[in-house]
């Protein structure tokens, strides 16, 4: 049984639990929040609200999701009530002085996070826009300044902004929210990338990915257990094609859903996956849907609900949703709900989720099977200034007043101004525009004939906020002109160069029990702090708890991904 | 005693003269009959159904009768294979049977274009029924044209035996898939036509597969001496034998659906091995059957002319040894 209390202003949802208490405290802010020339700005406030713990030997956690970000603690009431008292103090007045080193270790945090099979979807749907974060490296955070972190708690983390869950008997004596006023903040409106679905882009990477997004409701979450158990027949048990075959649900905004299906595959067999995929999409698309298949899966979501409801695993899925807008659901609630799906509703998903869907193939097209190659490229050079390549006679590159070109035989990328989401700066004269639309434009003033001499006037015509200053380059990853013969052959369009780009995961790695926080870590970026391994343990149990209950698991963990237009 | 000599004028082509339904359906499709086309798919056997929803896919101007048949009921896997057939034939004939390298990239792209269209009616029909042989049979083409890899045509051809081991025009397409023109190699190629054939019982008409991988590998031969000493050295004339031994000279063997175009791949390599005895005993058992594979290769603008000067050889021969 769950109840709604306020704690200073702040909606809170209490309810018992059997073994140790916890309690976690949410604000309606993610990546999806953040400009890319700020990407990592709340990232960077989780971190420093959180300095003052300490290495105490707290079992404490702070995540910065797409759309949440929150403070966890497992104990005593005592220590809860200081651990959360603490982070609401610490967001009053952030420790600035940690600023440099801070980011330093988000630095060191992000070179060390291995890449997900999934990181790539987000900018190809939504570009380098909201939903498209997840995609992109904190490239922000080099130029975020103390007034830039007061104005974003400012702005997000507000009595207003905020949700707090208790998984106790009580709450926490001693525990004070006091947090700013201000206004709830709701999920951002997603953009697009994408002019036509079904779409699909070829990785490099081996690794099929598919998602959709879908409104939200009991029959897309059985419809995604339904696809996880066809994909694991289809793909593992009879063609021995894949060894993983998952999917993923996870709420998008208040009223919408992101399902995500991920198959690896040996070399040899990614051709064979990408069939039988396509296959299994299109047999749920027209309906043939095993009764038993959809039996099963309500079956299992019920018993994890119920086991959930237990833990008190269920409290963050509806805190999340009362922060975005959602009302709060009795266990008999949820499960009446998902009980009643019916065969006809997961087709009808499925009929949707097919027709909204984006595919990540291994290194092939799949026009062939109704989908629709996405954009990879520009359709118009601005007006400006041409500077020819030093390296062959079909580049060169464009600077006008209203953005910049690449041009590579048929091959453009254009960047403008006015749609223009982050430029990069290096001492060097190197600069990296990335549009909206994720296409990107990299201008290497030492690649181009007299490009050095227009760079004063280009800087210039940078929107002011854009541009994001980067510490000087190794000189080794300053390009130099390479003659024609010498240069590596273009790979076949943009598209390619971009999937070449993309590292070719640890699949392993992405399966075994790490893969629960992996795919939390989707969702929340996670930066667990934990006393002893064991503890360790026990909050990842808690995590997977989370994860099924507010259905956020996520499939990989965000890391760079762009779309780069040069060799 | 070798059976009835065949009329040595007289060469049939047509799969009707070996298989009568095969008019039947052409009749109930020219009349846009399609419950009379259903009432002689749903009796014949797989192969024989194939056989005929092929047949039936070289109508011109099906496509959108069999589009109309499909809207009604999406669920009609053979009005849905013979309008996958049907546009992946509109596109083979566009690209024509030339090598690659003489395929202009306009043909390439109608080509692809048409056997994308299929492909999407091939899926949609696999969707709703999975089990039906003759929409995988389309699929291993459509496959191959559009080239989507070894691993994938082999899912298919799984797909497609595990339904019907022995699909002999689903091993014809498969058989293609194999040889190096379409990116496979030899070596795969006569394991696998060598496997199928010893998968297949005694008599069955798959010794055919090991004739036509030789076949294929002959072709690649430009010297008629050279491809000759190739089929008539080892491994490939034990193979030939065998295959002979295991499928047409077989007590078991049975004059089951595609049996004429089986036993034309054994008269055509006999002939090529100067087995005169061997190929008029093949010829014997055809009659005045023939089909035009795989005859187009020795001759394609006359087929049937190649089919009369060759048997009349063998049978001259064959009686002159008697």
């Amino acid at each position: 049984m769950i109840q709604q209390l306020r704690v200073d202003g702040v909606p809170t949802l209490l309810a018992p639990v059997t073994g140790p208490a916890h309690a976690g405290l949410a604000f309606r802010v993610g990546f999806a929040d953040e400009p890319l020339y700020r990407r990592g700005i709340t990232h960077l406030i989780e971190h420093l609200a959180l300095h003052h713990v300490g290495v105490a030997d707290y079992h404490y956690n702070g995540a910065t999701g797409v759309e949440y970000t929150f403070f966890h603690m497992q104990g005593s009431a005592e220590e809860i009530a200081r651990f959360l008292t603490g982070v609401c103090a610490a967001l009053r007045d952030l420790p600035m002085h940690r600023l440099a080193v801070e980011k330093e270790l988000l630095q060191a945090e992000a070179n060390g996070r291995s890449s997900g099979a999934a990181d790539d979807m987000g900018l190809w749907r939504y570009g380098a826009r909201n939903y498209g974060m997840p995609s992109y490296p904190e490239w922000g955070l080099s130029a975020v300044t103390p007034d830039d972190l007061r104005a974003w708690v400012a702005r997000y983390f507000t009595r207003e902004n905020a949700v707090l869950w208790v998984a106790g008997d009580e709450i926490p004596a001693g525990l004070r929210l006091d947090l700013p006023g201000g206004v709830r903040q709701p999920p951002p409106a997603p953009s697009s990338a994408l002019p036509v679905t079904p779409a699909f882009f070829p990785s490099m990477s081996g690794v099929l990915v598919w998602d959709t997004v879908v409104p939200r409701n009991a029959g897309a979450t059985v419809f995604a257990g339904v696809l996880e158990r066809v994909m694991f027949r289809e793909l593992r048990q009879e063609g021995g094609l894949s060894y993983t075959a998952q999917t993923n649900y996870e709420p998008l905004g208040a009223d919408h859903a992101t399902i995500t299906a991920v198959a690896d595959s040996l070399p040899e067999k990614q051709g064979a996956v990408l069939g039988a995929f396509v296959d299994v999409l299109a047999a749920l698309r027209v309906g043939r849907i095993d009764d038993t298949d959809v039996a099963t899966v309500i079956k299992q979501r019920v018993e994890g609900l119920r086991h959930a409801e237990d833990q008190g695993g269920r409290l963050p899925g509806q805190a999340l949703n009362l922060l975005a807008g959602r009302e709060v659901q009795s266990l008999d609630e949820v499960i009446a709900e998902i009980s009643s799906v019916t065969v006809a509703q997961v087709a009808q998903v499925a009929a949707a989720a097919c027709a909204a869907g984006l595919l990540m193939t291994p290194r092939a097209s799949a026009d062939w099977a109704g989908f629709t190659a996405a954009p990879s490229r520009s359709e118009t050079v601005v007006a400006g200034t041409s500077y020819a390549s030093l390296e062959g006679p079909d580049d060169h590159l464009v600077i006008g007043p209203e953005g910049v070109s690449l041009v590579r035989g048929d091959d453009i990328a254009t960047v403008r101004f006015d749609a223009c989401a982050i430029v990069r700066a290096w001492p060097d004269g190197g600069r990296q525009f990335v549009g909206f639309d994720g296409i990107v434009v990299v201008v290497e003033p030492s690649l181009y004939a007299g490009a050095h001499g227009a760079l004063p006037w280009l800087d210039a015509r940078v929107p002011p906020g854009l541009r994001v200053d980067h510490p000087p380059r190794d000189p080794s990853r300053i390009p130099q002109p390479q003659m024609p013969a010498a240069r590596p052959a273009p790979a076949g369009g943009k598209a390619l160069g971009v999937v070449g780009l993309v590292v070719l995961i640890p699949v392993t790695l992405f399966f075994v029990g790490v893969a629960a926080l992996l795919g939390l870590a989707l969702a929340t970026d996670n930066s667990a702090v934990a006393g002893n391994d064991s503890e360790l343990a026990g909050f990842v149990v808690l995590i997977v708890i989370l994860l099924t209950l507010a259905a956020t698991c996520g499939i990989g963990i965000h890391r760079s991904a762009r779309r780069v237009y040069r060799s | 005693m070798l059976p009835a000599m065949p009329d040595a004028d007289h060469v049939l082509l047509d799969p009707a003269a070996a298989y009568p339904e095969v008019n039947a359906v052409r009749a109930a499709l020219a009349a846009r009959d399609w419950t009379g086309v259903r009432a002689v798919l749903d009796v014949a056997p797989p192969v024989g159904r194939t056989m005929l929803i092929n047949v039936g896919a070289e109508g011109h101007e099906v496509a959108d009768f069999l589009d109309w048949v499909i809207r009604r009921d999406p669920g009609d896997s053979a009005a849905a294979a013979m309008l996958g057939r049907h546009l992946i034939g509109v596109g083979w004939n566009i690209r024509s049977s030339a090598v690659a390298d003489h395929v202009s990239a306009e043909q390439f792209a109608s080509f692809h274009d048409w056997l994308r269209r299929a492909e999407l009616v091939l899926l949609d029909a696999i969707a709703r029924r999975p089990g039906d042989p003759a929409l995988w049979v389309a699929r291993l083409t459509s496959a191959r044209g559009l080239q989507l890899g070894l691993a994938e045509t082999r899912r298919r051809y799984d797909k497609l035996a595990a339904i019907d081991p022995h699909h002999l025009p689903g091993q014809y397409a498969f058989l293609q898939r194999l040889c190096p023109k379409w990116g496979g190699s030899w070596e795969m190629l006569h394991g696998w036509c060598r496997e199928a054939m010893l998968a297949a019982p005694p008599g069955a008409l798959q010794g055919t597969l090991v004739a036509e991988g030789h076949i294929e590998h002959w072709l690649e031969f430009d010297d008629g001496e050279e491809g000759r000493r190739y089929l008539a050295g080892e491994p490939a004339r034990t193979e030939i034998y065998e295959a002979a031994h295991r499928s047409a000279w077989h007590p078991a063997f049975r004059r089951s659906p595609g049996w004429v175009r089986a036993l034309s791949n054994f008269a055509m390599i006999f002939g090529l091995l100067d087995d005169r005895p061997a190929a008029a005993s093949i010829f014997a058992m055809l009659g005045n059957l023939g089909s035009e594979d795989p005859w187009n290769y020795l001759n394609g603008a006359d087929p049937a002319g190649e089919i009369r000067r060759r048997r009349s050889a063998a049978m001259a021969a064959a009686r002159g040894i008697r």
